[in-house]
Formats: structure tokens, C-alpha cells, sequence
């Protein structure tokens, strides 16, 4: 162009080698000319397949669709969900939407983002497509190579290998993941018709602690925060401790369907109060935001009492009538240490405010303080949960429309136990840890488990990661994850989308919601149900109780026992075009306590411990405090190899395929650091790299890193993205429960 | 002729992403990769956008869902060359991608980005939707040019269209379209459909009896970038 743009009238004529002359007009024409051709011949190449579709989409009309009820699992909620289904004239099969099941009164029809996903749990292109054994000489862990380590054998072939194992009960652990509630109900009874005590339930590194402060109250494990009841009567006022209401707290669709009630459709808006360390969605959703030090949860609660106590704006009914030790609490309570002036130093939320929120807790009825994983994952993690749910009784929420309800049960099918070897099953986090490095175990078999993601000290040559290679494992699940990357043999069990079984609601609604799972297509790749798994793993070992409390046979038992379970709520056709049943109305008012007083028990024992919160500070080497949080698309079966999950994952930074490591803007100025920095963050545990993100809705020295990626074994679409920040958390245990506390680890950053 | 319009309120949203996902879904837009989301080449029919403000501790954070706003006085169509974006008497802002020669020009004159260039083929088999017909039939007044999602066109402009082909296909059967105060719904939007909170509404914006008009008529409302004399459709219900 440099040389038409100076053939100009006047201007000296341009020095041209080869004496070719051509006048800028020409050239434009000649240059567009080439142009459109060179234009038509890439359009041509790239695009041969303009006119092509219209012919082969007429091949694709739809010949039936179905829309078929069953239940989700892509997190403990186990939403209904109706599965639409097509196949067309050229006889392709195709699953492509997933929606709510307006049969279920539970959360109204509604599922959440989760569900959704599912399409591409089905359609994952990393599952597995037949048993894998491990070749020898291979090496576990982040070097597998699933092309090259492991040989492909037979379903009976693989069963045989597992079967020689089980030759000493007190040998085996089973680990057990997210799984249909029919699964987890014969993983149970395979274990206790097995005889291991050695069952660890992977929900409880999250739930633990939190359940066992529940319990030492009420002594019942299936307490839920109702919000709204079935006459309408909604919760006023949510005191949110470092809880993700509607981000991650279960159960996830109701609390979402039930967040937008409360917030409009209602005559009374319900106020939301949260403390929390991170402007997190639930926080940003709020009326008010309290930033406090992570940790401090549970003496902020107590706090609120300590203001509740001294002003007499408790229940006193309730107190009186329903409870257990409430004089030695209200002692503690009303002492000066847990004054909202003194618990203002360590929480940092001022005094004037702790007393506002505590007034108005206490006068707008019904009101529920909920305790989220970030609060009660401490040391004194039961302790805090315990000081936490205390509150509910303080103002009378307990047992009442709005407040706190307890889950009832479908009423299932009872399973015989006679002949099973022993009547109890199952272990905590910390017994686990012990029995392994005591070196007890020398087998495991892993239920969909995620285990090395989700404990402490994750990391490579970590402690676990030790622990795993040197134990005979055998993973069960659908597709690559991490844990596979450890298993000697791995079974692929179907999806749930695959899958025969029921599920029952997690605690919230009080009343009893059962679901089915019925397969929306045939397993794919010849993969099996978890329970047809396990039917042929009884038959193979010298068990000395069967399975199956019915007669039936290894393919058809996943039906026949789900079938078999679920007789007694209605008949098996209409439950498998319904996909739901629903129990009676909940009653109120029944104060049945699991406690050994039969009431509700303040525990005052040791809540002093709940003061020696960690502030965060200098003049130490890890002057900041590491909180981790889950997003709405972790998905919670442990894989994350999911691209619409993905691709959206971080919504409050609008950012995807990865997680960054959030810092309040004046910590990051002292450190200097930037947005978007490259940072090393430093624990005594170890190191992890991750990109910086730097806000304003941060508590300054707390640095918050989402969980759910750094995954190094499980696919295309998760694998080297993101960091694990379990890598450097420390393992610390809280007392009652042996749950890890995850948030107690101090770390430092720097730039990379 | 109806005037479809959308009302979301933004008191109820929490910013789960089920309605960015149902769309997915819905209309089988590819999913992206990081490279591409670097490089802001993925295609979201529908986003939630966070926009921040404040300073530590008075901090406040808007989640937004963002459909195409469906304009009254949409400039995409202003400046598309080729008549491929056109709107229909019903309002909705369509493309149609037989038309589109994916020069982008629409793409820069929408002032909430709500505009896709299709820089790929589909390559995931797995995800496509043979369900999709290739083309409704539909004798609707506007619809012209290809039903095109089975297959995804690469080389032009996509966006949301209010899940036209729901409505229309609703309209041919004599069903009832649009959100119900009392929640026993018509057809609705994908979107909507997905939401678990109902922070979603939409119907006929001249209908004064539907949801959509009631909730603009009984709470205040906010349009993005009015100022712009756009006109947009999707009305937003601040908290």
C-alpha cells in the first residue's frame, strides 16, 4: 500500500524495479479483486459444510421423547429432577435437558445450577470404559498415565482380585464419597456383613464437628433449618455464621427457592445477617455484612447470648420447660469475658453492634442462627457449633414452625440383620487417619471417594499421598479422578443418571421426601450399578451374612432392591412416573430429645476455649490466616471435569477454569501485590501458586481460596487448573469429633 | 401481537448461574475453553456479571443476569449490513444466520455485550441436540431463515431470542405463555423456567394484567444504560 499511497499527482514518480506502473485505482482494484478470491477460497475450504446441515438435520427429527423422573446427585441436596430424553428417526439416543420435578414439594419443583451438569457427568468424555487393573511397576499417584498403567480385564476377572483381598475384616476400609442414598444404605450393610468397623464417610470432613455440637444439644442427628414452613410461616430473621446459605449450605435448591420467598414473596422481607470473614454471595445477598476474624464465630455467638442473658429477651418458656443446664450457661454466658466489648477485640465486629443484632435475633420471632462449615471446621469446631445452635433454644426456635425442625424418615423396607457379623460401622476422620498410620489397613476400597482432594496436607509426598500408595486400593466410580490415579483396580460403576435407587430429603423440610433413580439410559460402556457391584462382590467372599435381603440376581438386583425398600411408600409404577412421594405434614412441638435427660442441654464445659481465636497479624513468619470456601459449581462428586461448570465457576469475579487467591486491596498493598500477580502462597505444610485477585469485600489478613480445583487425574476439562489449597492446610483435629479443621492454618505470600 | 419483555429481580437473585446453564443447554451453545475465555471468544447466550463497588467494609456487590435486553430501539439492528438482525413484531430481537456475514458491527454497537461471534465449529458431538428440528415450520409473521442450533454455524453472530422458538411453538398449540404471580406458569424462557429462586418473569408487557406488568407497575425498576435511548425489554428490580 506504502507505494500507491505516494503515486500521487506532483509527486516524484516512485523508483520501481522492475518497471511495472500501476495507478493506485488499479491497484486498489486489482488488490480487492484478489481479495474477494482469495476471500471465496478460504470460505470455500472453510466452510464446505454451509448448505450440508439443512440435508443431514432432516435425518435428525425427533421420533419420541420422553421426560423421565429420578433424582440428582451432584451434591448431598439430591434434588428430583425430570430427564428429557430423545431419539430420533435415525435412531441416536440422546439425553439433552435437565429441569425440576414439580412433584417435589421440597424445593418446589426447583433444582440448582448443579443439576444441569449433569449432562456432562453422563456424557463425560473421561470415564471409564471397563475394569482397569494396574500393571506392575507403575507408579501411583500424580504420574499416572490411565493409557499406559493400567491393562483392561473382565468384570469377573477384576471381582476375583478384589474377592482374594477380602480375607480380614479388620484389614479393609472403605471409604465412601457422594453416593445414592440406596448405595450408601448397602455399602453400610456390606460392611457390617462383612464385619469392618472401618467406615468413613467422606461428608463427615465437612460435617463432623458441626453435627457433633448439634448433638451434644438435642442428641438428634437430623436437625435442619426449615426457613419456611408449610403454612407459610417464614424464619424473620437468619443470623448467617460464615454460612453459604445459597452457595453452598444444604440443602441447596430449597435454600434457594426458599431465599427468594423469604426475600419477596412474603408480607414480612426476613432479615439476614451475616458474619463472615468474605463478602461471599450469601454476605453480598444480605442485609448486612459483618466482616469478623475467621474463627470467631463461636464466641460471637456467645456474645449474643451474653447480651440475650443479661437483658432477659430469652424464651424463658422454653428454657424452662425444655432444657437441660441452662443455669451453668447462663452463668458463663453473662460473665465479662464473654462481653460483646471483650469478644469485639477478638471478632471485630464493635460492641454496640453485637448488642443491636442480638436484640433484634432475640424479638423477631422465629429467628435461626445457622452455622456454616466455616464456622465450626476448628479446633474447638463442636464447641463453636454447639455455642452457635445454642442460640436457637435461647429464642425459643427449636421444634417450632420456621426454626429448627427435625427430619423425618421415609418409611422404608426394613433390611434382616440377622446373621450380619457385628451391628455398627463406621469411623471418624481422625480414628481413620490413626488406623493408617499405624498401618492397619491394608486395603481400601473407595465408593465414588474423593478423598485425597478434600483432606489436609493433600499435596504431593504429603502425608496421604504416602498413605495411598502403599495400600491395595480399588476404586469404584465412573470416571477419572484423583483417586483412581491411586486404585490398583477400578471398577466403573454407572452414573446416577444410570443408576436404580432411591433417595431420601436431607434434613429442612421436617416432613419425609423420598426420590427415585431409575436409569434415563441403559449404563453406558458396559458399566455396572454400584449395587450390582456389590452383589457380586458378596457372592464372591466368604461373607457370613448375604447381601441382599431379598431373592434376586446380580442384574437385576439394583431394581429388585430399590423396589423392594420403597414398597411400603407406594406401588413401583407410580412411583417411577412420579419420582416422588411425599410424607405427612411434620408436627411441631414434640421436643422428642435424643439426649440422655431427654431435654435440650446447654453444655458449658470448655466454651472458654472458643476466646483463643488466632488473630491474624505480623511478627509471625505466616502472618495471614487461610480460609477455603465452595463455590455453587463444585460439583460435589469429586470430579470436576465439567466445562459449563467450568467455565463459570467464580461468578462474584466473573471468572472461570480456575481459582484465585482473594485478598483484601490493603493486604495486598502491603505485600505488594497486584491484581492478577502471579503468588506463591506458604504454609508450614508446603507451597501452592495461584494468581491473585484483590477486592474490597475481604477481612484485611485473610486470604480465601476456593476448593474444587487443582485437579491432576481427572480429565480434559479439570486437569492443571487452578490449586488445591488443601495442599498446604495442616492436619489439627477438632476434639469431639476428629473432623480436620480446615481454616486454623497461617500462611504467607509473596509474588512468584 | 404480544410485546415480550423480561423482569428480573435482582432482590431475589443469588447468582447460582442455573439460568446461564439452562440456556446452555437449551440452545446447545458450545461451551468454552480457558484460552478462549482469555481471549473472550466463548459464547454466553446468557452471563451473570458482578459489578463492585465501595470500599472495604461498605461494600456492595450486584450479581446481574444478562440476557439480551431485546431493545425497542435496538442498535445491533441499526447497524447490521446485511438485514440478518432484524426485530420481530413481537419484539424480539432475532438473528437470522443465514443472512449474517459475520462482519461484528452489531456486535460493537450493543452497549451490554450481549452479542457472540461463533469462532468455531462444534466439535463435541456429545453435546449437540438432534431434538432440534431444522427448522420450526412455523407460519409465525417475522421467522424467516433456518432453525439453526443442531448444528452451530461457524462465522456469524449468535444471541439470546427469549427462547422463541418455546413461545411460538406454545402460541401454535394454544398454550399460555409467560410467568404467573401465583406460580402456576405458562410456557416460559429457558432461563426463567431454571431459576430456583423465580427472581425471573416474563410476558407481555402490554398486557397490564400479566406478572411482568404488575411487578414494573407495584416496585421500581431499573433499565440498563437508558441513557443510551435503547428501550430495553429486560427490566431489572433493584433491591
Amino acid at each position: 500500500m506504502s507505494q500507491a499511497a505516494t503515486d500521487k499527482p506532483g509527486s516524484p514518480e516512485p523508483k520501481r524495479s522492475n518497471g511495472f506502473r500501476i495507478s493506485r485505482r488499479a491497484f486498489l482494484g486489482v488488490s480487492g479483486a484478489a481479495a474477494a478470491v482469495v476471500l471465496a477460497v478460504v470460505l470455500a475450504l472453510k466452510r464446505p459444510k454451509l448448505a450440508e446441515p439443512v440435508e443431514t438435520q432432516t435425518d435428525s427429527v425427533v421420533a419420541k421423547q420422553d421426560l423421565i423422573p429420578t433424582s440428582c446427585l451432584n451434591c448431598p441436596t439430591r434434588c428430583a429432577i425430570l430427564v428429557r430424553k430423545v431419539e430420533t428417526t435415525a435412531g441416536k439416543t440422546k439425553v439433552v435437558k435437565i429441569s425440576g420435578n414439580s412433584a417435589s414439594t421440597y424445593s418446589e419443583g426447583k433444582c440448582c445450577s448443579r443439576s444441569h451438569v449433569g449432562l456432562q457427568v453422563l456424557y463425560n468424555p473421561d470415564r471409564f470404559p471397563h475394569p482397569l487393573v494396574r500393571k506392575a511397576g507403575t507408579e501411583k499417584g500424580r504420574a499416572v498415565d490411565y493409557d499406559n498403567d493400567f491393562e483392561e480385564e473382565d468384570w469377573g476377572g477384576a471381582l476375583d482380585r478384589i474377592a482374594e483381598r477380602l480375607t480380614s475384616p479388620d484389614k479393609l476400609l472403605i471409604l465412601q464419597g457422594l453416593n445414592t442414598t440406596s448405595n450408601e444404605d448397602l455399602i453400610r450393610r456390606f460392611a457390617l456383613a462383612y464385619g469392618t468397623q472401618n467406615l468413613f464417610d467422606e461428608e463427615g470432613l465437612e460435617t463432623a464437628a458441626d453435627r457433633k455440637g448439634k448433638m451434644l444439644a438435642d442428641g438428634r442427628s437430623d436437625s435442619g433449618y426449615e426457613m419456611v414452613s408449610e403454612d407459610g410461616t417464614s424464619t424473620k430473621y437468619i443470623l448467617a455464621f460464615s454460612s453459604g446459605i445459597v452457595e453452598s449450605e444444604r440443602p441447596l435448591a430449597r435454600n434457594l427457592r426458599l431465599w427468594g420467598k423469604l426475600r419477596r414473596e412474603l408480607p414480612n422481607k426476613t432479615k439476614v445477617v451475616s458474619f463472615d470473614p468474605r463478602y461471599s454471595v450469601t454476605a453480598s445477598r444480605a442485609d448486612e455484612w459483618l466482616p469478623i476474624n475467621p474463627g470467631s464465630e463461636g464466641a460471637l455467638a456467645m456474645a449474643i447470648a451474653h447480651v440475650i442473658l443479661s437483658e432477659g429477651l430469652h424464651d424463658a418458656d422454653f428454657t424452662n420447660d425444655h432444657t437441660e443446664g441452662f443455669n451453668g450457661y447462663s452463668t458463663l454466658a453473662r460473665t465479662q469475658r464473654f462481653s460483646p466489648e471483650s469478644v469485639s477485640e477478638i471478632s471485630g465486629v464493635p460492641a454496640d453492634t453485637i448488642r443491636r443484632v442480638a436484640r433484634e435475633f432475640a424479638q423477631s420471632k422465629p429467628a435461626v442462627a445457622w452455622s456454616g462449615e466455616a464456622a465450626t471446621s476448628w479446633p474447638y469446631g463442636t464447641l463453636a457449633s454447639h455455642a452457635i445452635y445454642c442460640l436457637n433454644a435461647l429464642v425459643g426456635s427449636i421444634d417450632v414452625p420456621g426454626g429448627i425442625v427435625y427430619q423425618q424418615q421415609p418409611p422404608y423396607a426394613a433390611m434382616p440383620t440377622e446373621g450380619l457379623a457385628i451391628t455398627d460401622t463406621g469411623i471418624t476422620f481422625r480414628e481413620m487417619a490413626d488406623l493408617l498410620r499405624e498401618g492397619a489397613i491394608d486395603t481400601a476400597i473407595g465408593f465414588n471417594s474423593n478423598l485425597i482432594m478434600s483432606v489436609p496436607e493433600s499435596k504431593e509426598d504429603g502425608k496421604w499421598d504416602k498413605v495411598l500408595k502403599n495400600l491395595f486400593y480399588v476404586h469404584i466410580g465412573p470416571a477419572r479422578s484423583e483417586m483412581a490415579a491411586y486404585a490398583d483396580i477400578i471398577l466403573p460403576a454407572c452414573t446416577y443418571l444410570e443408576d436404580w435407587g432411591y433417595e431420601s430429603a436431607i434434613p429442612g423440610s421436617g416432613y419425609a421426601e423420598a426420590r427415585i433413580k431409575q436409569p434415563v439410559i441403559e449404563p453406558r460402556d458396559g458399566s455396572r450399578p454400584t449395587a450390582r457391584i456389590l452383589f457380586d462382590l458378596a457372592t464372591r467372599t466368604p461373607l457370613s451374612a448375604p447381601l441382599s435381603p431379598i431373592e434376586s440376581n446380580s442384574e437385576a438386583f439394583a431394581e429388585d432392591f430399590a423396589k423392594y425398600r420403597t414398597a411400603p411408600l407406594m406401588g413401583w409404577d407410580d412411583f417411577k412416573d412420579s419420582g416422588v412421594w411425599k410424607g405427612s405434614s411434620y408436627s411441631y412441638r414434640n421436643f422428642a430429645f435424643g439426649t440422655d435427660s431427654g431435654k435440650f442441654e446447654f453444655h458449658s464445659d470448655h466454651l472458654e476455649r472458643l476466646l483463643n481465636v488466632g488473630l491474624p497479624g505480623e511478627g509471625t513468619d505466616y502472618p495471614l490466616k487461610l480460609a477455603i470456601y465452595r463455590p455453587v459449581l463444585e460439583i460435589r462428586s469429586g470430579s470436576q471435569n465439567f466445562p459449563w461448570a467450568q467455565e463459570m465457576y467464580l461468578v462474584m469475579h466473573g471468572r472461570g477454569w480456575r481459582n484465585l487467591v482473594e485478598i483484601n486491596r490493603e493486604t495486598a498493598h502491603e505485600h505488594g501485590i497486584g491484581e492478577g500477580d502471579e503468588l506463591v502462597i506458604e504454609s508450614t505444610y508446603g507451597e501452592i501458586e495461584g494468581e491473585a485477585r484483590v477486592l474490597e469485600g475481604m477481612r484485611p489478613g485473610v486470604v480465601t481460596i476456593a476448593t474444587g480445583q487443582g485437579h491432576f487425574a481427572s480429565g480434559r476439562f479439570a486437569d492443571g487448573m487452578g490449586m488445591n489449597p488443601n495442599d498446604v492446610i495442616g492436619t489439627e483435629y477438632d476434639e469431639e469429633s476428629g473432623q480436620p479443621s480446615f481454616f486454623a492454618t497461617r500462611v504467607s505470600i509473596r509474588k512468584a | 401481537m404480544a410485546n415480550w419483555g423480561m423482569v428480573i429481580d435482582l432482590d431475589k437473585c443469588v447468582g447460582c448461574q442455573a439460568c446461564s446453564l439452562a440456556c446452555k443447554a437449551e440452545n446447545n451453545v458450545p461451551h468454552g475453553s480457558p484460552h478462549e475465555q482469555k481471549r473472550h471468544h466463548d459464547i454466553y447466550w446468557h452471563k451473570v456479571i458482578a459489578a463492585t463497588e465501595g470500599e472495604y467494609p461498605s461494600v456492595n456487590t450486584q450479581i446481574i443476569p444478562m440476557p439480551c435486553m431485546h431493545c425497542d430501539h435496538p442498535p445491533c439492528v441499526n447497524v447490521c449490513p446485511s438485514k440478518a438482525t432484524y426485530k420481530r413484531s413481537d419484539g424480539i430481537v432475532m438473528q437470522n444466520f443465514r443472512r449474517c456475514i459475520g462482519c461484528r458491527y452489531c456486535i460493537v454497537a450493543c452497549p451490554y455485550g450481549a452479542r457472540n461471534f461463533n469462532f468455531k465449529d462444534q466439535v463435541d458431538e456429545e453435546y449437540q441436540r438432534p431434538d432440534l428440528p431444522e427448522d420450526l415450520g412455523l407460519s409465525n409473521e417475522g421467522h424467516i431463515g433456518p432453525w439453526p442450533y443442531p448444528h452451530r454455524t461457524r462465522g456469524v453472530v449468535e444471541k439470546c431470542t427469549y427462547c422463541f422458538h418455546r413461545v411460538d411453538q406454545a402460541l401454535e398449540n394454544g398454550e399460555e405463555v409467560g410467568s404467573k404471580l401465583d406460580g402456576h406458569h405458562g410456557v416460559l424462557p429457558a432461563c426463567v423456567e431454571a431459576c430456583p429462586t423465580e427472581a425471573r418473569y416474563f410476558g407481555d408487557l402490554d398486557e397490564p394484567e400479566s406478572a411482568v406488568s404488575k411487578l414494573l407497575a407495584s416496585r421500581t425498576y431499573i433499565k440498563l444504560r437508558e441513557e443510551m435511548a435503547t428501550s430495553p425489554k429486560t427490566t431489572y428490580l433493584p433491591r
